[in-house]
């Protein structure tokens, strides 16, 4: 008897149907993964038959032979309880802040006694569990804390595991760890587990079987193998196609001229907060060298100070000691920047939303920088610019007028783009800027990016944790640890042979 | 919303328009009816103890009420917006000190404050107004100032710093705007506040001045007389209650809009 079994299910908001026509099953011990971008309603699929969401659930949903669909809320929850984990994206939100670990852990269990509890952090790899029981949650790292959620979410040894993006929210080294995690339980215990995720490559290695969603409908399913090698339908073709891999061929990469930015012995420090004070050492004498059309890398875990370097080089953010070079002129401090001294290089950020301000159309945050960085512009001129950088990142028009909220995360990134772009940069400095994004629109703008870096002979500061795509980009690599650079090299050769255990992890994680 | 909206919106066209349709000005003195009971011929509210028509008296008292109560609550906008978003900018040691002196303003017992100034420099509808702003502009500033912390972390603030933009037209172009929404929200719940505050003030006889009216006064003379003509009392107390009741349903709702 399968441990989940989905019939015919359909979802709905009113008359809107968000799923339809779904069916799968997940027998004792085997891991299902259920792909698709963001809308796809791969979380509603779960959500709505275990009367988590608002959403109407038709069909048939059986757990261990029990109907789900139309079962009222009490009998949902003893179900839900007595057999069900749940794992979900954001494990600091899923964890109540003023509770200890061992407090939130102990909750699970009728009677809760120390020792039971250090047992169960040690399972899933939580080092000095009787210590971390006493630590709340804002005092793990990402890692640890969704371990800990894991720890909660199979303490009464549920028959099934639900797992929604367990890893989107942790650098590409930490997901490795807790799909390993996941696959060493469901073997230990016979747990049937089910997988939500958007990243087709990282769950086609762990999972049994493979459903992939697209608008609602099932695209496709089949053994996880298969499907990566052999797609089928041409949209997981896409997908398999859209995600960077080791073994990809390389575009060509256009020529290095003259050296354009010099970053030189760069110190970045915080005050710690709270009464103690004391110095937090977030880049620790890291110099750095870009030169025109040369596209650099700066890539490293959470934490690693890749965004501080690059913000303190962007003029954004502190800088405590070093110096940055333009052209061989030194940059002169943050509030003493003209408009001139940062003509030459834009930023992007990772969330494309937060970065445009809400209450303007898209073209006039595009317009922006040409006020102050191209003054000899009328507004003729401004117009047809914005126009032509709309164009360039492919655009409509008509989305110009839009406002962020009415745009696409991909949307919005292209208006972001547009606007580093528009006052004709030498360089752009990328923070994370694909990696909010679903894989198929990450692999339209890393075309669009590799399109204009060829096209522009733009230079470009690319800060990422995914070596796989660096690769694609990128001449030099330069990886970043606890502040400090532990390997730099071309990208072939580094990828090839690290020598670093950080970025062997890092090429571990992309494979 | 739309209820409380309606209410409001009656209420000030009835204390705008009001006293135009009457046959007697709220200042006029009828010889022929002293304490005229509800119902008389030209006044269907009767009128007080001076002859003066109780139903005109009422809208104007509301009118001055309201006056009082707006340019109260812009001026603590203006100052509190001014304030907050500077403190929140700048940041560091200005922002410490800047909300320390709001906290130190908070601490102060405000309404002996402004009995104070009304003593020291006679009464007067400015004064009452300005005294009352003031005042008001404290949570104003704490509000703008949380506002301006949380938009300065958003990456289109970098960005605009990115495109050569000055500190200063940073502020206006990004942040006030954003910050705009959330400021008016809090201004329609400061004006109820204020009618209360400037009634207790009439209240107390520290008000505005004779002939001229507000709702407080017109509280306090019907409390006078509350045993013989209850009705002197029972309007202008419902025009009040309504007028506060309104406000600040219709801002309760303006900042649950905005806040998300």
């Amino acid at each position: 008897m399968s441990v989940w079994e989905v019939e015919n299910l359909s979802v709905g908001f009113g008359a809107r149907p968000v799923v339809e026509g779904l069916g799968y099953a997940i027998g004792a011990g085997e891991c299902v993964a259920l792909v698709g971008e963001s809308g796809s309603g791969k979380s509603q699929s779960w959500l709505a038959p275990f009367g988590l969401s608002p959403g109407q659930a038709n069909g048939s949903v059986r757990l261990l032979g029990h109907e789900l669909v139309g079962q009222d809320e009490a009998a949902l929850r003893r179900l839900r309880g007595a057999h069900v984990g749940f794992v979900f994206q954001q494990p600091l939100s899923a964890l109540t802040p003023h509770l200890s670990i061992g407090a939130q852990l102990a909750e699970k269990l009728v009677a809760p006694d120390p020792a039971r509890l250090e047992a169960m952090l040690a399972e899933v790899g939580i080092d000095r569990p009787a210590e971390r029981l006493k630590q709340f949650p804002h005092q793990l790292s990402g890692g640890q804390r969704q371990r800990a959620m894991i720890a909660m979410a199979i303490a009464h040894a549920p028959e099934l595991l639900v797992a929604d993006e367990p890893t989107t929210a942790l650098d590409a080294s930490l997901r490795h760890d807790i799909l390993l995690l996941l696959d060493r339980l469901r073997r230990e215990r016979g747990m049937a587990v089910l997988l939500v995720s958007h990243d087709l490559a990282s769950v086609a290695r762990h999972a049994d079987r493979v459903v992939v969603m697209r608008q609602g409908r099932m695209v496709e399913s089949g053994a996880a193998g298969a499907i990566f090698q052999r797609p089928c339908a041409d949209y997981t073709r896409d997908l398999v196609a859209a995600t960077p891999r080791l073994d990809m061929p390389v575009p060509p990469l256009p020529d290095i001229g003259a050296a354009l930015l010099e970053a030189g012995n760069i110190v970045v420090r915080f005050r710690r907060p709270g009464w103690r004070g004391g110095w937090i050492d977030a880049v620790k004498d890291v110099s750095l060298r870009i030169c025109e059309g040369e596209a650099v890398a700066l890539v490293g875990g959470s934490g690693s100070g890749k965004s501080t370097l690059a913000r303190a080089i962007a003029r954004l953010g502190p800088l405590e000691g070093g110096a940055v070079r333009w052209r061989g002129v030194v940059l002169p401090g943050r509030n003493a920047m003209k408009p001139g001294d940062r003509k030459g290089f834009q930023p992007v950020f990772q969330d494309p939303v937060d970065s445009l301000d809400p209450r303007w159309p898209a073209w006039k945050s595009v317009e922006e920088p040409l006020l102050r960085l191209r003054p000899e512009l009328d507004t003729m001129m401004r117009r047809e610019k914005v126009a032509a950088a709309l164009g360039e990142v492919g655009l409509d028009a008509e989305l110009a007028e839009r406002r962020p909220g009415a745009l696409s995360g991909g949307q919005a990134q292209r208006v972001a783009l547009a606007r580093a772009l528009v006052s004709d940069p030498d360089l752009l400095i990328l923070d994370e800027a694909t990696s909010a994004l679903d894989v198929s629109v990450q692999a339209r703008i890393v075309a669009l990016l590799q399109d204009i870096q060829r096209r522009r002979r733009l230079a470009l500061l690319f800060i990422s944790h995914d070596l796989a795509l660096v690769r694609q980009l990128c001449h030099r690599v330069v990886v970043l640890d606890r502040g400090e650079v532990v390997e730099a090299g071309d990208t072939r050769s580094l990828i090839e042979s690290p020598r670093h255990p950080v970025t062997r992890r890092l090429v571990e994680a992309s494979q | 919303m739309r209820g409380p909206l309606l209410l409001l919106g009656l209420l000030v066209a009835a204390a705008l328009l009001g006293p135009l349709l009457l046959a007697w000005p709220y200042d006029a003195i009828d010889w022929n009816a002293i304490r005229a009971a509800p119902g008389s011929p030209g006044h269907p509210l009767g009128t007080d103890g001076v002859g003066r028509d109780l139903l005109a008296r009422a809208l104007v008292g509301t009118r001055v009420t309201l006056m009082v109560a707006l340019a109260a609550a812009v001026t603590s906008l203006l100052i509190g917006v001014a304030w907050g978003a500077t403190a929140g900018w700048i940041g560091g040691k200005t922002d410490e000190a800047m909300m320390r002196i709001v906290d130190a303003l908070y601490a102060l017992p405000f309404m002996f404050v402004v009995i104070l100034l009304m003593v020291l420099f006679g009464r007067s509808i400015l004064l009452v107004f300005l005294g009352i702003g003031a005042v008001e502009w404290l949570t104003m500033a704490r509000i703008v100032r949380g506002q301006t912390l949380s938009l300065k972390q958003r990456g289109f603030v970098d960005a605009a710093e990115a495109a050569g933009q000055s500190g200063g037209a940073i502020l206006i172009r990004h942040i006030l705007p954003n910050v705009a929404g959330i400021a008016l929200a809090y201004l329609m719940l400061t004006v109820p506040q204020v009618v209360m505050v400037e009634s207790f003030l009439s209240f107390l006889g520290l008000g505005v001045q004779e002939p001229l009216t507000s709702l407080g006064i017109l509280v306090k003379e019907g409390a006078d007389e509350m045993v013989t003509s209850p009705h002197a009392l029972i309007l202008p107390g419902l025009l009040l209650v309504g007028l506060v009741v309104s406000l600040t349903l219709v801002g309760e709702a303006l900042r649950r809009r905005f806040e998300r």
